[in-house]
């Protein structure tokens, strides 16, 4: 394996001197502001790792594309029927809207994007999505699957864009039951393996009892998530804080593993919208505003 | 004369390379496929001078951080700081049969991992200890098998040693 003991004593200074060097800067880049690291992190991934991620989007299109034709038509069958379900029900909240005077209210658009996935330390419970700026994605757009709510919009650039799922720390939602009867904040709850990932109702009013099986969905407070998308399903009591607020575990309406295909809510400006209707919420429409009013805060029932 | 000019080794690194971002990046086996860039900045460590091992371990560290949101440069610390360490490690230690090869690529990914964990501060799954006595390990064993059985696989083929 070639000579061992190379160079004289200063040969190795000079040698060890360049290896600091190096040492130096990566550790400049580890310190400097997120700001002075993107363009550099958006200039890599666009050039030297670009052939891969082109490489896992087409495959992923390709995967999309051998789907099985009958359990698409199933599909569309099954979403044919519930559109013309709430066909008319949009007509009669259109027309008693009109007759009390209110304007609609505001609705989120919607883009399609396949997810690419990293798959190397450090991006872990992060994902990329193949629409960026051009398409309207902004820092804060909410990612939803078939099932509900996967994660948030979290780097952009022009023609990609950058996001957490909901196994990430840092992420959190404004929540409460689908009745509306309490309100909370959604976290992770990391397990042993990823696939025992959970998420975990925080701060839920102690004198409420939630019964498994009971749907939380997002509030729309917070200004990040549409109001009305499912998190996810009451498993049990993950733990009672002497007295004050009870924490419950609830089973995600989405496993980040298996998606490959979402939709990111392109919102306007100041308005997060409210998705109810598509996943039958029950909570009355103006628990948010009635606990806004009060002064009532994340965690509290609402009347 | 150090093996900087032998082109087969580095045609074996770069292959390393390729291989690992495609199996992460573009087929996205994530975990499912083992870590290859580690062990290719350790086996360059072995052949090359320090400088130009903490070299090569900057630049894939950056490849590496690129895909990070949370934790730019620390890829590129560890993979510096091991490259360079890789080269040292021949004032210690001299070898090249496969169980030295096995040891030294285990010790140097738990090493990775340990490094790489204490300066992204990224939490994982079963709590630290257990990470670093049990999931790490395993990691580090699939990473050294896999880099043992490319050296074979070098070897077998331009009959090198």
């Amino acid at each position: 394996m070639g000579n061992y003991f190379d160079g004289t004593r200063r040969g190795r200074r000079r040698d060890a001197a360049i290896a600091g060097g190096f040492l130096l800067l990566a550790l400049l880049l580890l310190l400097v502001p997120a700001s002075y690291q993107t363009p550099l992190r958006s200039a890599i991934r666009g050039t030297a790792l670009r052939p891969f991620l082109a490489v896992q989007a087409e495959l992923v299109s390709r995967r999309a594309r051998s789907v099985d034709v009958s359990q698409l038509r199933a599909e569309r069958d099954s979403l044919a029927a519930v559109v013309a379900a709430q066909a008319s029900l949009v007509e009669e909240n259109r027309r008693l809207r009109a007759l009390l005077g209110l304007r609609g209210r505001a609705q989120p658009a919607f883009r399609p994007a396949e997810l690419i996935r990293a798959g190397v330390p450090g991006a872990e419970s992060t994902f990329f999505i193949d629409i960026g700026s051009r398409d309207g994605v902004v820092v804060g757009s909410p990612v939803l699957a078939a099932g509900g709510l996967l994660g948030v919009i979290q780097s952009v650039e022009e023609h990609t864009a950058q996001g957490i799922d909901w196994t990430h720390p840092q992420f959190r939602a404004s929540a409460m039951t689908a009745d509306g009867d309490a309100y909370g904040i959604v976290e992770p709850r990391r397990g042993r393996f990823r696939e025992e990932d959970l998420l975990t109702l925080t701060g839920a009013p102690f004198h409420t009892d939630i019964r498994p099986g009971t749907r939380v969905v997002t509030t729309g407070r917070g200004g990040i998530y549409p109001r009305g998308i499912p998190l996810g399903t009451v498993v049990g009591i993950d733990e009672a804080d002497t007295g004050w607020r009870k924490n419950y575990l609830l089973r995600p309406a989405v496993r980040p593993e298996g998606v490959t295909h979402v939709l990111v809510a392109i919102r306007r400006e100041g308005e997060t919208g409210d998705l109810s209707p598509l996943w039958q919420v029950d909570a009355p429409a103006d628990t948010q505003e009635t606990g806004a009013a009060a002064g009532v805060g994340a965690g509290t029932r609402q009347p | 004369m150090m093996s900087e000019r032998n082109w087969p080794f580095w045609a074996l690194i770069a292959l390393l390379v390729i291989t690992h971002f495609a199996l992460h990046l573009a087929v996205g086996l994530g975990a499912t496929a083992p870590d290859l860039v580690t062990p290719a900045v350790l086996l360059a460590g072995r052949r090359a001078r320090g400088s130009v091992a903490a070299g090569l371990g900057f630049g894939l560290g950056l490849l590496q951080d690129s895909l990070s949101l949370d934790a730019f440069g620390a890829e590129a610390v560890t993979l510096t700081l091991l490259g360079y360490l890789g080269a040292r490690s021949r004032d210690l230690f001299v070898g090249d049969n496969a169980v030295f090869l096995l040891v030294y690529l285990f010790s140097g990914k738990w090493l990775h991992d340990a490094i790489f964990y204490l300066l992204s501060g990224t939490p994982d799954h079963g709590g630290t200890a257990v990470w670093l006595l049990v999931f790490s390990p395993l990691a580090a064993l699939y990473a050294a098998v896999a880099g043992v059985v490319a050296m074979a696989a070098y070897h077998s083929v331009t009959g090198q040693r």
